[in-house]
């Protein structure tokens, strides 16, 4: 019972969210709180792999993408023939949003596959590689993504071009317009809710520790026994899982659009930056440094062409002064104590 | 009977350094063997060998039966060869019972699945390895200390800690590098009899590095002397004391002087 209840409780939480809370604040706010949502999901899950694992991750917009791509093409393509709709139309009732909610756990598999594929030869080096590899990745997949076809817009084309033209079909550099409206703050809120509670009770179990030791000693850690590749491997994969669903989210948001250069280096970079503000480790640190850098932002609208020299100020300003990030390794709930 | 650990002509070369030549060695089962040398001598160098960070250039490493040569670090450590370090190496900002518990992992069971649902059977083994993991705390001397962090303990604390960190792998063979450098004379002396304790104890075959002569020649029924990456001697205590070449090799030879 007490194993089950948290996910009960995450699934009222999104609920909630989705019937209490939207109508409530109007959508300028919910829009707000889907970002938000979604920028939690993206720290918590990057910091499996920087805060447990230690290892330095800068390419998880390129898993972000991989999954909403992915989930794009599904909803799109696959819903307009699954559903006998036009390509882009919102099917109806929750025949449609079952379909959404497959669609973003595909794309977040295929990213997860993706990060094995990545994760695999890189995480048997140390250190720096393993950025610059994630980097790599990162700009691989902006750039194949640019190269991609028009997308399909009218029902009459769509009938005739074969399923290998149409998951090429993805709008190039201009981006894939056009995808169905499906996120909303349930589905938001309860794959961001899920990604909390795997990452909070992937660290205080024994493969969270392992996770941990290695961030630690890497040495010591594969001398009392830890496989230290195959813990790195899990986490890159967890971490690409949820980025992947990340993506299918956000490229399924209002007011949003999946492009190339939307999930370059410079969203990893602010993933990144939510991850070390937070604490390195600190689950709801991460969670708490995303909400932050989410809204403050969106307050200070009039400056939106700084937010990056400020973002990098900032991280600066945390590094001098606090070097461990808002929280360091611990959780919310343990920030009373004295460190 | 097989020994618990069997080594015989183990090399290996660092460039043109030959850090360890033609190293023999059968540690019993339930032996308490030492391994001392001046420094440089290559022991820590010979651990690693032990443990899979190096490979050998040649010869042979078995643990009981199996022939570790080739092993991954993990692999070993697994199957029942533990070791300290020299130079501390803890998980610093993980707590004390949980720097143990990291070395509980390679024999646990339930999976990641049974991890994040935290089913009945991943709740039981989690009970079982925190109650086991307080165990090793209080068998090395530690009770009660299990949440501080690891870097707050106190040096000889760091020391125990590392060790029952080692017995928490439930070893057959137990290699302690140095494990009383830096401590004063009575965490020494505790030491000594821990150490005696946990052969007699957990039927663990233990091989010691130590440059504390007293501590050395007091625990160890059989000592091999290293210089140079060279077995120079190798006997009891009584023994080794008075050979030549272990003299010389520490005194330098009477001619020179």
């Amino acid at each position: 019972m007490r194993a089950i209840l948290p996910w009960v409780a995450v699934l009222g939480f999104a609920m909630l969210a989705q019937v209490a809370v939207g109508p409530v604040v109007g959508h300028y706010w919910t829009k707000i709180l889907m970002d938000v949502g979604i920028a939690v999901l993206l720290a918590v899950s990057l910091n499996i792999v920087n805060g447990f694992t230690g290892q330095f991750s800068i390419g998880h917009a390129g898993f972000m993408a991989v999954g909403g791509y992915t989930a794009g093409i599904l909803t799109y393509y696959g819903g307009a023939a699954l559903f006998d709709l036009p390509p882009g139309a919102v099917a109806p009732g929750i025949a449609g949003h079952l379909w959404f909610a497959l669609s973003t756990l595909v794309g977040g598999v295929v990213a997860a596959v993706a990060g094995v594929v990545v994760g695999l030869p890189s995480l048997r080096l140390r250190g720096d590689y393993l950025a610059i590899v994630t980097l790599g990745f990162g700009e691989i997949m902006r750039v194949l993504l640019t190269r991609t076809e028009d997308v399909i817009g009218s029902a009459e084309e769509l009938a005739t071009a074969p399923w290998t033209t149409q998951v090429v079909s993805t709008g190039g550099s201009l981006g894939f317009t056009g995808l169905p409206f499906y996120t909303n703050l349930f589905w938001t809120w309860l794959w961001t809710g899920i990604a909390i509670l795997v990452a909070y009770r992937l660290k205080e179990s024994s493969t969270g520790r392992a996770m941990l030791s290695v961030r630690e000693d890497e040495v010591a850690s594969g001398a009392m026994g830890v496989r230290t590749t195959d813990v790195k491997v899990i986490a890159f994969a967890m971490a690409a899982l949820f980025a992947g669903i990340a993506g299918g989210l956000f490229a399924h948001e209002i007011g949003t659009t999946l492009n190339p250069a939307e999930l370059g280096f410079q969203k990893s970079f602010e993933i990144v930056i939510m991850v070390v503000l937070g604490g390195m480790g600190s689950v709801t640190g991460a969670a708490l440094a995303a909400t932050i850098l989410t809204i403050v932002p969106e307050l200070l609208r009039e400056f939106s062409e700084y937010r990056m020299i400020v973002y990098a100020a900032l991280l600066v300003v945390v590094m001098l002064v606090r070097p461990t990030g808002l929280l360091g390794h611990r959780e919310i709930w343990h920030a009373w104590r004295r460190s | 009977m097989t020994p618990a650990l069997f080594a015989r002509g183990v090399s290996i070369r660092f460039g043109g350094l030959a850090a360890v030549s033609n190293f023999e060695l059968a540690l019993p089962v339930g032996g308490l063997y030492g391994l001392i040398g001046p420094n440089g001598a290559g022991k820590t160098t010979l651990f690693n060998l032990l443990t899979g960070v190096y490979r050998p250039d040649q010869g042979e490493i078995r643990l009981g039966e199996r022939d570790l040569i080739g092993s991954a670090p993990s692999a070993i450590a697994a199957s029942g060869l533990a070791r300290t370090f020299q130079n501390i190496r803890l998980f610093h900002q993980l707590s004390a019972l949980d720097n143990v518990r990291v070395a509980q992992f390679a024999h646990r069971r339930t999976g990641l699945v049974a991890t994040l649902l935290r089913t009945p059977a991943w709740r039981r083994e989690e009970e079982a390895d925190r109650a086991a993991a307080e165990a090793w705390l209080t068998a090395v001397g530690l009770e009660g200390r299990g949440a501080e962090l690891a870097r707050n303990l106190p040096y000889g604390d760091q020391r125990r800690l590392e060790i029952a960190r080692a017995l928490a792998l439930r070893p057959k063979v137990l290699l302690l590098d140095e494990p009383a450098a830096g401590m004063n004379p009575q965490e020494k002396l505790g030491l000594r009899s821990l150490i005696r304790t946990l052969r007699d104890t957990y039927d663990l075959s233990i091989l010691l590095i130590e440059h504390d002569m007293g501590l050395v020649m007091d625990v160890c029924e059989h000592i091999t002397v290293l210089d140079h990456g060279e077995v120079i001697a190798r006997g009891t205590a009584a023994e080794v004391q008075v050979d030549p070449a272990v003299v010389e090799a520490y005194l330098g030879s009477p001619e020179a002087a």
